[in-house]
């Protein structure tokens, strides 16, 4: 099973050692072994050695139909799991040619962004962990569970939701929905801004990481590091407003950019983003039209041949999904483009020479999410 | 560049054709030894950001087509490109040195389907343990995996 | 013989003088030698201390879990006993119950000392915390010195657990701790110069008596007693200067590879620790014993458990320091500090 890294152990000189940050730790954010060259407590070398958890989900949707593909997408990033869904149903929308009616559109605009709000205040909550401190995920739980039951009171499940279909959705949003919706945002800027200058603004963590794993634009960009990663190096590239999909040109809302560079820019650039979606999850709930929520879709989905490649700007990033169909009611090949599989191969160029604390820092602020790394 | 003069470009490329398909994706066929340069060019045009590389078992015509997927934030389109190899000995050059993107996505792609990437920096296996090979052919077969009924 | 509550509970000196005195005549009268009703008195004295620590670290533990879940929104144990008060014996019981683990190729002796090493500073010191009135177990004259010295022994305890363990985390914990031990050694002593100067004497009970009335050290001397909490707090390993234990980075440190009652001696040393410090600050610098109405061990526990409640407080806010910004924390800003501190203080005291 382990890979051979790059650096052998005959190679060392005396004063190195290797240590093994390994598949079970409590800041590895999943099961990701990071092996590291130190001296000292000086980070000579770093090697992420992923594959633990691959679970060959591209081969098994080759055996499944078009509609039963769709919950593998939530367990790819359950934390962001209505964006990726929404970039497979993309895919095979364009293949059928299907048009979604534009409540249907509204409303995954609104579950999307409700995603994007959780999945970032989780990121906060684990980030204060690694960093040692263990209050801020209790406060931002308490609006995660606000969250969390609005959205299952919408799709069913808390986490994993399994919300989208091909053509829109099965069920309508529950009466509740709204008002429960607009509740929770009166509230939430607020508490955004409590939340930052908690952590975010707290003399030891910037002090920790400013002017720590610096990411060149260039670098970023070839190495494909897309998202909140990428903004706080300074390029304002966000799906939403670069290529927007579906109705995300009808709203109103900036793209949080850092010229930083450094951790700390990133970390920025998550929390102001959280105040975006809530900008956006306000005017989505005001201009939601009455309507349909679902277009006419055969029961037996056989998508003419072709591929088709939908990307969407995920919370970690730009996840894509390329479907090829043959004709038939399953696909021919589909492979799941995931934000931190590149996000984490750029850890190598910007960890080398800190130390071992500012390893996690760094890993935190990339905001990887293991399941879609190995799928 | 516009998309037409890229295209004409690419037409210019020996062996490859390009078309500009209905979804003014930029989708261009290529032997395998030119791909680096198109990509090279491509990139120069505005073809900053390299979505992924990844490969598609064609076992009726006996090849295997990689494919990599560019996309352009300045004109905000993508372009596919695209070559066929044979499925027996399939062999690339690698394109890391292109795009670093590139590194990871070609490992992926040489484990799950076999496919020699010449001239890459470190290569290895990413993501599947000792005693798999090449899981994505459509002729996989492992004596501990049985496939169970389709859903 | 009557009990003189009153006087027990608010001048214990000349009662328990007096009981001594008579021991010692009807000792005597036996024909037994003085030097082992002596010795018994000492054993007697040993056995009370270590009965409050004990009770004091499961109270102290309780304490701490409550604040965390009262600035964490939660309750906090709330089952076992009354308002949770019984937890922490659950979790000894718990932790004794469990298999002592020695992993392959730890260093027997190294292995095995280290939780003594580190227990016994802190039970040594609680010889020259004046509890109350004359509620000394030994005032001796080096009072400060030896306290100094002895929790200085700590780290090789540290030491010992990083290297024993076989591991490259804890040793990388052990050493970091090591560092950081050393390096916030010399601004606590800085700070707790200009006490001794202005008290004359190094005598844990001549400097709270130096305090009576409303001359509190705190106040004549805030940089001082702002300094020791900070250097008190990293000595102890406490957050935000947890980091030979920072769960995050290292799982636990030096304390990986320990199990039930090793464990569990690690832990009561730190809250012990914790403890000691908020005491000595108390003693040193908010006027000790000393309060109107109330006997002057409620007072020395109330001020004690005053300052405790700041250090957890500070522990459940902060992120974790990084460990170079740590040492350039203390050599660069709290020894110039602390040093500035007591060459005014110094200055200050021949002019006036």
């Amino acid at each position: 099973m382990p890979v051979q890294a790059p650096f052998e152990l005959e190679k060392l000189s005396n004063k190195e050692y290797i240590l093994n940050m390994g598949p079970q730790h409590p800041s590895t954010h999943g099961v990701l072994r990071v092996v590291l060259k130190l001296e000292g407590e000086l980070v000579k070398d770093v090697f992420p050695d992923v594959g633990y958890i691959h679970s060959g989900v591209e081969k098994l949707c080759e055996n499944r139909t078009y509609p039963a593909i769709v919950p593998y997408l939530d367990r790819l990033d359950y934390l962001g799991a209505v964006n990726l869904e929404w970039a497979y149903v993309l895919a095979v929308e364009k293949l059928c040619g299907i048009q979604v009616p534009e409540r249907a559109e509204y409303i995954r605009v609104i579950l999307a962004e409700l995603n994007r709000v959780m999945s970032h205040l989780l990121w906060y909550s684990a980030f204060g962990m690694d960093v040692g401190a263990l209050t801020p995920i209790f406060y931002a739980f308490r609006e995660r569970e606000e969250i969390i039951a609005l959205v299952e009171a919408a799709t069913g499940g808390r986490l994993t939701h399994n919300a989208l279909r091909i053509g829109g959705f099965r069920n309508d949003l529950p009466k509740d929905f709204l008002p429960g919706l607009s509740r929770f945002l009166s509230s939430f800027e607020k508490k955004v801004d409590e939340y930052e200058a908690l952590l975010i603004d707290n003399v030891i963590l910037t002090a920790r990481t400013r002017g720590v794993g610096v990411l060149d634009p260039e670098l970023a960009v070839n190495y494909g590091v897309t998202g909140p990663s990428l903004r706080g190096s300074g390029p304002a590239w966000d799906l939403r407003r670069t290529a927007p999909y579906s109705v995300y040109g009808k709203f109103d809302f900036r793209v949080p950019v850092s010229e930083g560079r450094d951790t700390w820019s990133r970390l920025k650039v998550r929390m102001d983003e959280m105040r975006e979606s809530a900008k956006i999850l306000r005017q989505a709930a005001a201009a939601l039209p009455a309507g349909e929520v679902s277009a006419k879709v055969p029961r037996v989905l056989k998508p003419a041949p072709g591929e088709a490649y939908a990307r969407v700007e995920s919370p970690r990033g730009e996840f894509g999904a390329w479907v090829v169909s043959d004709g038939t009611e399953r696909p021919y090949r589909v492979k799941f483009r995931s934000p931190s599989f590149s996000n984490l191969s750029v850890l190598r160029e910007i960890a080398v020479g800190c130390n071992i604390a500012d390893i996690i820092a760094i890993m935190g602020s990339l905001d990887l999410v293991i399941p879609e790394i190995d799928r | 560049m516009n998309t037409s003069e890229i295209l004409g470009d690419m037409n210019r490329v020996p062996g490859a054709s390009g078309s500009v398909g209905p979804d003014s994706v930029l989708d261009v066929l290529a032997p395998a030894k030119e791909v680096p340069g198109i990509l090279a060019a491509l990139k120069k045009s505005g073809f900053g950001h390299l979505s992924f590389v990844t490969a598609k078992d064609l076992p009726s015509e006996n090849l295997i087509e990689l494919v990599y997927r560019l996309f352009s934030y300045v004109s905000r389109t993508d372009a596919s490109v695209r070559t066929r190899l044979d499925r027996a000995n399939p062999s690339a050059p690698s394109v890391s040195g292109i795009f670093r993107t590139a590194e990871w996505h070609e490992r992926e792609t040489a484990e799950m389907f076999g496919v020699e990437f010449s001239g890459h920096p470190c290569p290895g296996k990413l993501l599947l343990p000792d005693g798999v090979e090449a899981p994505l052919r459509k002729d996989f077969k492992h004596e501990e995996m049985t496939p169970l009924p389709a859903v | 013989m009557t009990l003189p509550l009153k006087e027990l509970l608010y001048a214990p000196a000349a009662p328990l003088a007096a009981f001594a005195a008579k021991a010692h005549a009807l000792w005597a009268a036996r024909g037994l030698p003085s030097s082992v009703l002596d010795l018994l008195f000492q054993l007697a004295i040993a056995a009370a201390v270590s009965g409050f620590i004990t009770v004091n670290a499961l109270f102290i533990i309780w304490f701490d879990r409550k604040i965390a879940a009262l600035m964490q929104l939660r309750k906090g144990p709330n089952r076992v006993g009354p308002f949770g008060l019984l937890q922490t014996l659950a979790d000894t019981l718990k932790l004794l119950s469990k298999e002592d683990l020695n992993p392959r190729g730890i260093d027997p002796l190294a292995f095995w000392l280290a939780p003594l090493l580190v227990f016994i500073p802190a039970f040594a010191v609680f010889l020259v915390i004046p509890f109350g009135d004359g509620l000394i177990a030994g005032d001796l004259n080096i009072g400060i010195l030896y306290i100094l010295a002895i929790s200085g022994l700590s780290v090789i305890g540290i030491l010992s657990a990083g290297w024993g363990s076989n591991n490259k985390y804890s040793l990388i914990g052990g050493l970091r701790s090591a560092a950081q031990m050393v390096s916030y050694e010399v601004p606590m002593m800085l700070a707790i110069l200009p006490v001794v100067m202005l008290t004359g004497s190094m005598r844990m009970g001549a400097i709270v008596d130096a305090q009576a009335g409303y001359g509190w050290f705190a106040f004549m001397q805030p940089v001082a007693f702002v300094i020791f909490l900070i250097a008190g707090n990293a000595e102890v390993n406490r957050a935000p200067f947890d980091l030979p234990e920072a769960e995050s980075e290292l799982v636990a440190g030096f304390n990986t590879e320990y199990s039930a009652m090793k464990f569990s001696l690690f832990f009561l040393a730190e809250y012990t620790n914790l403890f000691l410090t908020s005491a000595i600050a108390v003693s040193l610098f908010l006027g000790g014993w000393e309060g109107p109405f109330l006997p002057p061990v409620v007072w020395f526990l109330l001020k004690t458990y005053f300052v405790i409640t700041l250090l957890c407080w500070a522990r459940w806010t902060f992120p974790r320091i990084r460990v170079d910004q740590l040492m350039q924390f203390s050599w660069k800003y709290l020894l110039p500090i602390a040093l500035a501190n007591l060459l005014l203080s110094a200055a200050a005291m021949k002019l006036l």
